[in-house]
């Protein structure tokens, strides 16, 4: 991935975090994993964690502590009704930009 | 103050001890980025103790799901690090000065008396 994705990642990896959580609750690595398979194939699992503390605090997720066999206890994650209107506001938001640059990427040809 | 003072020391002794039973290679990536995190994170002892055990569970779940080094800090560490650090502005000297330069320029054009 070219520094230029990267760069246009970043305003909106939050936004996709959200929306993978629509799908069913996750753990932090079946959350970079999913994004894998949907193509997000350089995401950090480092910058995933991040975006969790940052949406935990935000309280966006409910958060469920749960066992695990090997290492510490995993932190599971939903989306809640904040977090829902979040991604709401989210999609409205993103349909608006790529309309606008859809548009101009027409008129260019 | 002092009492504070001594419980972050604990929970800081804490982390160290945790770090300590991760894999040679994670700890020495966590001790670079507990370099470059205390420089341009926050200054105030709370939440630096918050940062630096929130930086512990990364890398004790990645642990957990042996993730290679690469697919926890990226191909640019700086990236992944940055986004972690905008978790913590509580304390930093720069989020002081971007609400300084915000509260000035709200004055001076008239948007706050």
């Amino acid at each position: 991935m070219g520094r230029q994705m990267t760069a246009m990642l970043k305003g909106t990896l939050e936004g996709i975090v959200l929306a993978t959580l629509a799908g069913g609750s996750a753990y932090g690595y079946e959350i970079t994993a999913r994004l894998r398979d949907q193509g997000f194939t350089d995401t950090a699992e480092g910058t995933v964690y991040a975006l969790l503390v940052r949406i935990e605090k935000k309280d966006l997720v409910d958060v469920e502590k749960v066992p695990s066999e090997k290492g510490p206890p995993r932190k599971v994650y939903s989306l809640n009704e904040q977090g829902q209107q979040y991604l709401d506001e989210f999609w409205t938001n993103w349909n608006f930009l790529a309309e606008r640059i859809e548009r101009l990427c027409d008129e260019r040809n | 103050m002092a009492a504070k003072w001594i419980e972050q020391k604990k929970r800081y002794r804490k982390y160290k001890a945790r770090i300590k039973e991760l894999p040679e290679n994670y700890r020495s990536s966590i001790e670079a980025l507990e370099r470059y995190l205390l420089i341009f994170g926050p200054g105030q002892g709370d939440s630096v103790v918050v940062m630096l055990e929130d930086l512990a569970g990364l890398f004790e779940e990645s642990a957990a799901d042996q993730l290679p080094l690469r697919e926890i800090v990226g191909d640019d560490p700086v990236e992944f690090t940055e986004t972690f650090l905008q978790n913590y502005p509580e304390g930093q000297w720069i989020k002081r000065e971007r609400d300084r330069l915000i509260t000035t320029i709200d004055r001076a054009a008239g948007d706050r008396s």
